[in-house]
């Protein structure tokens, strides 16, 4: 079977660009005629994968994204995934629309759904009362939300967690850390957020007991520029020399490659995709998503009729080796691949949903060796990071020896572990 | 005060001056657009045309002197649009410029696709001799970039030429009472064309050294904001070149400190406070103004969002 891939996408470039200064155009007259500016609405764009020996079963998923695809972040990261689908498997339509305000996602998944989605996939919390109701409009529809907890009869729920990356990215900061002292950059203090903070720290201190680390918070999930004027007030008013982040550019990795240029060691990690090339000597490792493996995932089984509205939550180790192995088809649950065997610059992390972006030859083998364990070892789930006992920063016993963190207790989390010395801003 | 202190000083007011650059540079640009009657509502989209444009000829040239240069025509060009539209065609310069500021996010957005992820020249810093060793204040004035020296430079002969040229008094009138200044002989299109492009060119230097210099990379809506920021701080500079100095760097100043009070452990559980302040002043700023006396003492233009057409 001949297969023929076009992107239509100079059609819709045109169609973009007559329809911004169609809005400009209507937004003179209207300024002419003295009338009111409305705010912009989201702009729709679709790309359409077509095969010319079409096979019998076709789905076509809509993917409805809250920020621009530009971000070089969480929506970027969704519309990479969608180009894997797109380009990966040959019965898959896709249409996207970007920047869709959370009140006004009904309108768009509408019109998705009008135009023959099978599937519309909503990838921000907010969207998730429209989604459940949705799912009521259109029973037989299916639809899947990002980072939400509701479901219902036709809609499911799915994420991927980054905890455990940080865990191993505490590690490489405790390992690097010459001052002692690590710094967060985090948007909101969010249950989402204060777990990623803490399971940073206790990688840390896991390495180097002593370590203390201060968190600066934006009230932001994307400002390039408040992450830099953060990211240098902890470098140069904490004396911070590891930072961690949680906000969508690479800045606070620019930051330290910066401070690495004028000779001072500072250092940073990737975040959603691998940015190495923004601090090529400041980078240690990072978080990375490939939504592209959890949509493969979740269209295979709507393609074959197994879709339940489940909540797929996507760690280290959840359903590693056959739910989530790239490529699926070749995946089993006894054969591992891709293990790392070699160490030194050539693991190859890129089998999971999740997975670290590649360590930097300057972290020590030892605990370079250390980090590789901890993977390989949350693959197995052997390994937990929020494992007891754990002190939150008043000394107050939060996880008994040996217990484990449970789901709500991650979803939920509201408290800093021991070695923070900032407070949750209330 | 102890070395730690002053060290904490220095780099807090080093980071101040170099945070409140493109406020300041787009804080100037608004002050005579507004000062001329024209209300510029796109700062917002000039400045992030600005940044997609220093950063696109940075990146495909190499070369960031024609980057900058590049960023200043692209916000005049974008700024012309809006003075056609509210000075010929005596559009609603609210309306008008809110379009223009839609479109500039939009198409930044859509031409920089290709450049994310991308790395180009930045601008280095050019500390200046001798000067750069005073104590103190060497490294908090003197060991900026080009961009930084230019926008005091041109905050300050910008105030020269609006309160001390007979050119300044020209803009100040028309922003103040056109058809006066009209039976005077000024020739009020042209002079809010001219204000207006100056504004426009300014905004993109703005957007330009947020692209180039403080975060230089490219992302979509990377200004965030900080065009509306400037529109306020014009307000809260009382239309005057020499307060939008005061301004841009009491607000670059309020953040790097919330920030470096947070990293410190100070006030961590209420950091939002300090983050208000400047809207706090801004607000009051704006209520001062309303007094009718204290609006015609400082030179409030009175004509400002009010096309002019003569003889009405």
């Amino acid at each position: 079977m001949t297969q023929k891939k076009t992107e239509e996408q100079n059609v819709s470039r045109r169609k973009f660009i007559t329809g911004t200064i169609g809005g400009l155009a209507v937004g003179a007259l209207a300024g002419y005629a003295g009338g009111i500016g409305t705010a912009p609405a989201g702009i729709t764009r679709e790309v359409t994968t077509t095969t010319t020996a079409a096979p019998a079963k076709r789905i076509k998923a809509g993917f409805i994204y809250v920020g621009p695809v530009g971000d070089f972040g969480w929506s970027y990261g969704h519309d990479r995934g969608r180009k894997y689908v797109a380009e990966k498997i040959p019965w898959l339509d896709t249409v996207y629309a970007e920047s869709v305000p959370e009140a006004e996602a009904a309108g768009p998944i509408d019109k998705m759904v009008a135009d023959g989605a099978d599937i519309v996939l909503t990838t921000s919390f907010g969207f998730m009362d429209p989604t459940i109701a949705a799912g009521e409009r259109h029973p037989d529809k299916t639809f899947m939300h990002c980072s939400g907890y509701k479901r219902s009869k036709n809609v499911g729920t799915y994420f991927a967690e980054f905890y455990q990356l940080y865990y191993l990215n505490g590690l490489a900061a405790g390992a690097m850390s010459k001052t002692g002292k690590i710094g967060y950059v985090a948007a909101h203090p969010i249950p989402e957020v204060i777990r990623h903070i803490n399971a940073f720290v206790l990688g840390a201190r896991e390495v180097n007991p002593k370590i203390e680390a201060s968190v600066v918070f934006l009230f932001s999930w994307f400002d390039p520029g408040k992450t830099r004027d953060a990211a240098v007030s902890l470098i140069e008013s904490n004396n911070a020399d590891v930072l961690a982040y949680t906000e969508d550019s690479p800045t606070t990795l620019q930051v330290a490659q910066e401070y690495q240029d004028k000779g001072k060691p500072v250092w940073s990690f990737s975040h959603y995709s691998d940015m190495t090339q923004y601090g090529p000597k400041a980078h240690l490792t990072g978080q990375v998503v490939e939504w592209g493996l959890m949509y493969e995932y979740i269209l295979s089984k709507l393609y074959a009729g197994t879709w339940r509205p489940e909540d797929s939550w996507a760690r280290i180790g959840d359903g590693t080796g056959y739910k989530w192995k790239l490529p699926e088809a070749k995946s089993t649950a006894e054969a591992v691949e891709g293990t790392f065997e070699t160490l030194p610059g050539q693991t190859d992390f890129y089998d999971n949903v999740v997975h670290l972006a590649p360590l930097n030859p300057a972290i020590p083998d030892q605990q370079r060796a250390l980090i590789v364990r901890r993977y390989e070892e949350m693959k197995e789930m052997l390994f937990e990071p929020f494992t007891g006992p754990i002190k939150d920063q008043d000394g107050n016993v939060k996880l008994q020896a040996g217990q484990r963190a449970t789901h709500d207790d991650l979803w939920g989390m509201d408290w800093f572990v021991e070695g923070i010395t900032t407070k949750i801003p209330k | 005060m102890t070395a730690i202190d002053t060290a904490f000083a220095v780099s807090l007011l080093a980071h101040a001056i170099q945070a409140g650059t493109p406020l300041l540079l787009a804080t100037v640009g608004e002050i005579y657009s507004e000062r001329s009657g024209v209300l510029n509502l796109g700062l917002e989209g000039i400045m992030i045309m600005g940044a997609l444009t220093a950063f696109l000829v940075s990146f495909r040239t190499g070369d960031i002197a024609l980057a900058i240069v590049a960023a200043a025509i692209v916000g005049a060009l974008l700024s012309l649009i809006h003075a056609f539209l509210s000075i010929t065609l005596k559009a609603n310069q609210i309306v008008s410029g809110l379009a223009i500021s839609i479109f500039g996010l939009g198409v930044s957005g859509f031409l920089g696709r290709p450049l994310i992820g991308q790395i180009a020249t930045k601008l280095q810093s050019t500390p200046i001799p001798l000067l750069q060793d005073i104590p103190v204040l060497g490294p908090i004035l003197f060991s900026g970039d080009v961009l930084i020296y230019f926008s005091v430079i041109v905050s300050l002969v910008l105030w020269f030429v609006l309160f001390r040229t007979r050119f300044g008094l020209n803009i100040r009138s028309v922003g103040e009472n056109p058809s006066m200044a009209d039976s005077l002989g000024v020739n009020v299109d042209l002079t809010r064309y001219v204000c207006v492009l100056v504004g426009g060119a300014l905004g993109g230097l703005g957007g330009a050294y947020l692209s180039i210099v403080y975060t230089p990379l490219w992302i979509e809506g990377m200004t965030a904001g900080r065009g509306w920021i400037a529109i306020a701080l014009t307000i809260f500079a009382v239309w005057n070149p020499l307060g939008a100095i005061l301004g841009a760097y009491l607000f670059g100043g309020v953040i790097a400190l919330q920030f470096r009070l947070q990293a410190i452990g100070i006030g961590t559980e209420t950091p939002q406070l300090l983050l208000m302040l400047p809207y706090f002043v801004t607000i009051g700023t704006l209520v001062l103004m309303s007094s009718a006396t204290l609006r015609k003492r400082v030179g409030v233009p009175a004509a400002l969002g009010n096309p002019y057409v003569r003889g009405e």
